[in-house]
């Protein structure tokens, strides 16, 4: 007690001398959770920080790093077990006082769903007000100004079960901004959103500062993210490995690599330029975006080699293939209404799925969710569908293995061998559909129920009748497929890690051994590791001859992993084309308001800066690195070269 | 399917009913519902269809919202016809083949069970979840039982568990609808087989079920406690209870309406 009234003064001296006040002040932190079979985990050892008021901080690491446990003692929602931790000049174990951290400190979980307690929208807002014992007046007032900052007035009577995701976060921060805290701690409010609703929450999160010079703590597992920040803590095991501001933090890339961590792409292709023309890649490159465009460009009409050199010619060669290839295929894939004229037999057995003009209305009043939509999925392709929310993306995955049965239109399923055609609207063929198609919706740890492990994974392939003596075989295959060890097998899926569940749940799909593979937002929610094992076992089902459809909002990764995309917009299909040639389209882009993969923005951006042909449709770093070099150098061949990079003018 | 489910459902519109403080509904309900048992002939019956006939002008509800609300107890009204009708011996037998005989004593059982029960269902609708938002509900209740905080009964407590129960409703729905849809396409059925083929595919969607329910109750606690939620003590309300003079009126004048179905039935009696 003695030592925390010291060090409110000690606070409170620096501050006045300082200037910028010490909001919250940790030393020596350590916290230990004991779990119920009575193994400790070591959330975090000796963690020391603070920060001054305004800031808008950053807390990264992969999962179970100790992030989450670090925002919850801002708040007191924990106490340290030893150490101190001093919030507004108020030490968080002082039984007497924590309140009063509590009421200034708000806080907006992860899962929109579970953080709302009231039955209307203004309801919930007025929730934490109620708790504060505010006069009804004076709630009303604070309830309709904080609606009305982020933009949900409309929405003031409405149940928060109709809101969408997105919507539910900002109610999130209204209800929060009515108890006008000062210090925002987000425990991964983002992870739940798709890329359209992440923005426009960062962008209020941004105006909030600005307006109100609030402390935020935003925890997170995305480096954009983090990058938008003043400051990053990067924490691993209960550390903090660094903490710096995010430029100097991204400088250190091999090391976050390392960690497990991803940095944005414009770092990533900084550091591949630098390191294909033997150059130090300096901080000042990796403050922005636009810096990094900037110092990167000047670096590659300076030092691009010339195009002489022999090595860099093949190289050439092989992007200008890679890109001038998919555009003859366009004629091909696009006019799909015109009749094929390849070879009826060979169409037909190369197609797995058969959709025509389907539609779908879930309720008379609400309009089609998909309407009059008609494309064919090919045998051993990866077809990614993409589209914002409520794009109808879910709608009419859910029609290709008969779980929702078409209202008009049809779909036709095709058998391994390829001698019978399903149709999902005859129920004696339903059996059949499931098991040559799978399907996995999003989060679909969710759907774990067995007590094993083992029998989670046999429960589809025993539902869907198949031999019974061959079902531990499949069982054994598939776990090992999604990179999971036996011994598993015997474990109870909910004592599970996240990640590992969900391998569990892809396991139970593939145990069947269907021909088509549906994945629903495979990859949401998880880190930048998990991410990626994802997309490698995608990889691994394709290369044993899986047909593989997959639901994302991530245009990057839809880019890079597919053969062909498929963009629905308002329940209706919007194009089906392979990444090179629907990138290449700008025209059909803009019509269609498509998002572009960030590396292509990112090489636009290039290509405006340089003011050179550069060829923007590139997905993947290597081929973005190649290509730059190949356009600088092309232009330093063209012009006499300069010593200081005259090419600017 | 699951979606027909009505509790809770508030419809909005601008009635007198909405209008009405929830502890004069609720203490009305209570009246009207006593009244429902009361009575047990015909007369009383169709006074009891006149006063929600009334309820409904009241309510500004389009009839076929209503209508909805009745149809997933269609089978249990059935269910209660059947019973009522086959098990009464008492009366004139007016049909009668195999075991059965029906007689005409059992006929009127039948439906004057059948239908108090249809009547309880309509008023709870009507003066309860349909033009009650669950909070408005959940606040009258506390506030009518606020005496009972005396004896420790956690009044406030209850109001709160059963506001949020309300709320998670159709979230837990949307996700019941869900997992059902995950495991039939792991090829779980729950309409084919025998009882424990059936129970079996009910576990699947039950369990996950559970799990998840858990695992938001303890996330919501936290968010709750984050935002500072310490019991009752202190708490003030967005739109605190209030008495207008209409809700007195209103309460007195339909509160001697709502009995006059068993008025009818006491007169008739003398009479």
């Amino acid at each position: 007690m003695n030592q925390g009234t010291t060090d409110h003064t000690e606070t409170k001296t620096i501050s006045d001398l300082d200037g910028p006040e010490t909001i919250v002040n940790a030393r020596s932190v350590r916290y230990v959770y004991s779990l119920p079979e009575g193994r400790k985990i070591h959330a975090l050892t000796d963690v020391s920080f603070s920060v001054t008021r305004g800031e808008y901080v950053a807390v990264i690491g992969r999962n179970g790093s100790g992030k989450s446990t670090l925002a919850k003692l801002i708040n007191v929602l924990e106490v340290p077990e030893s150490g101190h931790v001093v919030v507004f000049g108020i030490q968080t174990d002082d039984d007497n006082h924590f309140w009063d951290i509590r009421k200034r400190c708000g806080m907006v979980f992860q899962n929109p769903d579970n953080q709302i307690v009231g039955t209307s929208v203004e309801e919930d807002v007025a929730f934490g007000p109620e708790n504060l014992g505010i006069d009804s007046s004076e709630i009303r007032l604070r309830v309709d100004r904080a609606l009305s900052y982020v933009g949900l007035s409309d929405l003031a009577k409405r149940a928060p079960s109709s809101l969408s995701g997105g919507q539910k976060q900002k109610l999130a921060i209204a209800g929060i901004l009515a108890m006008m805290p000062e210090i925002l701690i987000l425990d991964e409010s983002t992870a739940m959103l798709d890329p359209i609703s992440r923005n426009e929450f960062l962008l209020l999160i941004e105006r909030l500062r600005r307006d109100h010079g609030m402390t935020v703590f935003h925890i997170t597992h995305d480096m954009t993210e983090a990058g938008r920040t003043d400051r990053i803590l990067v924490m691993n095991k209960g550390v903090i490995v660094m903490d710096d501001k995010p430029s100097r933090i991204f400088l250190r890339q091999a090391e976050l690599v390392d960690l497990g961590l991803d940095v944005p792409i414009y770092v990533r292709l900084a550091f591949s330029i630098c390191r294909r023309l033997g150059l130090e890649c300096r901080e000042e490159y990796l403050t922005s975006l636009d810096a990094a465009v900037d110092a990167v460009s000047h670096m590659l009409i300076t030092h691009a080699p010339r195009l002489q050199d022999p090595k860099l010619i093949s190289d050439n060669r092989q992007v200008l293939q890679l890109t001038s290839h998919p555009s003859e295929d366009i004629g091909t894939v696009f006019h799909q209404d015109e009749p094929a004229q390849v070879d009826q037999d060979r169409m037909n057995t190369s197609i797995l799925i058969e959709v025509s003009h389907l539609s779908h209305a879930y309720e008379e009043r609400t309009g089609n969710a998909i309407s009059d939509v008609s494309f064919e999925v090919r045998r051993g392709e990866i077809l990614s569908v993409i589209g914002h929310s409520g794009s109808g993306k879910t709608t009419l995955i859910s029609h290709l293995n008969g779980i929702v049965r078409p209202q008009s239109g049809s779909v036709l399923v095709r058998s391994a061998s390829g001698d019978r055609v399903y149709d999902t609207k005859r129920n004696s063929d339903v059996r059949q559909i499931r098991k040559t198609v799978g399907l996995l919706f999003q989060y679909p740890e969710h759907q774990l129920f067995e007590e094993t492990v083992e029998k989670d994974i046999a429960f589809g392939p025993r539902k869907l009748g198949l031999d019974p003596d061959s079902i531990p075989n499949r069982v054994r295959r598939a776990i090992d497929l999604v990179g999971l060890d036996e011994t598993i097998l015997e474990r109870s899926p909910f004592e599970l890690s996240g990640g590992q569940k969900r391998r569990v749940a892809l396991a139970g799909v593939i145990a069947s051994d269907p021909d088509v593979l549906i994945l629903d937002e495979p990859a949401a929610g998880l880190d930048p590791v998990g991410r990626r094992a994802v997309f490698e076992y995608i990889n691994e089902l394709k290369k044993i001859g899986k047909t593989i459809i997959i639901v994302s909002h991530n245009m990057d990764e839809a880019a890079l992993y597919s053969d062909r995309i498929l963009v629905l917009s308002n329940g209706q299909l919007q194009c089906i084309n392979s990444p090179e040639a629907l990138f290449s389209d700008m025209p059909e882009i803009e019509r269609i308001g498509l998002d572009l993969p960030e590396i292509v923005r990112l090489m636009l951006a290039f290509k405006n800066a340089l003011d050179i042909n550069v060829n923007p449709v590139v997905f993947d770093l290597e081929s973005a690195t190649e290509e730059l070099i190949r356009a600088a150098s092309a232009l330093r061949d063209m012009q006499t070269p300069e010593p200081d990079g005259g090419a600017h003018a | 399917m699951l979606k027909d489910i009505s509790i809770g459902r508030y419809y909005d519109a601008e009635s007198t009913l909405h209008r009405m403080d929830p502890r004069v509904k609720l203490i009305l309900f209570a009246v009207y519902m006593t009244g429902v048992f009361m009575i047990s002939k015909p007369e009383g019956i169709l006074a009891s269809f006149i006063v929600v006939l009334g309820l409904v002008v009241l309510s500004r509800i389009p009839f076929r919202v209503i209508i909805r609300s009745v149809r997933p107890i269609i089978f249990l009204m059935l269910f209660v016809f059947v019973i009522n009708l086959l098990t009464m011996r008492d009366g004139r037998t007016i049909l009668r083949f195999w075991i059965v005989r029906i007689t005409d004593y059992g006929l009127e059982r039948a439906s004057v069970m059948t239908l108090r029960l249809f009547l309880l269902i309509v008023s709870t609708t009507l003066l309860l979840s349909l033009t009650t938002t669950p909070l408005k509900m959940a606040d009258g209740l506390e506030s009518l039982f606020a005496p009972l905080k005396k004896i420790r009964v956690p009044v406030h407590e209850m109001a709160m568990m059963m506001s949020i129960a309300l709320r998670f409703i159709p979230t837990l729905v949307e996700e019941t609808d869900k997992i059902m849809k995950a495991q039939a396409s792991r090829g779980a059925e729950y309409d084919t087989g025998n009882i424990f083929v059936r129970a079996k595919g009910y576990a699947s969607v039950l369990v996950p079920l559970f799990v998840s329910a858990f695992k938001r109750a303890e996330e919501l606690a936290i968010a709750m406690e984050a935002r500072c939620y310490r019991g009752g003590e202190g708490r003030t309300k967005l739109n605190p209870l209030k008495m207008r003079t209409s809700d007195y009126l209103w309460l007195v004048l339909l509160g001697i309406i709502a009995f006059v179905p068993v008025i009818v039935e006491i007169l008739l009696e003398i009479g």
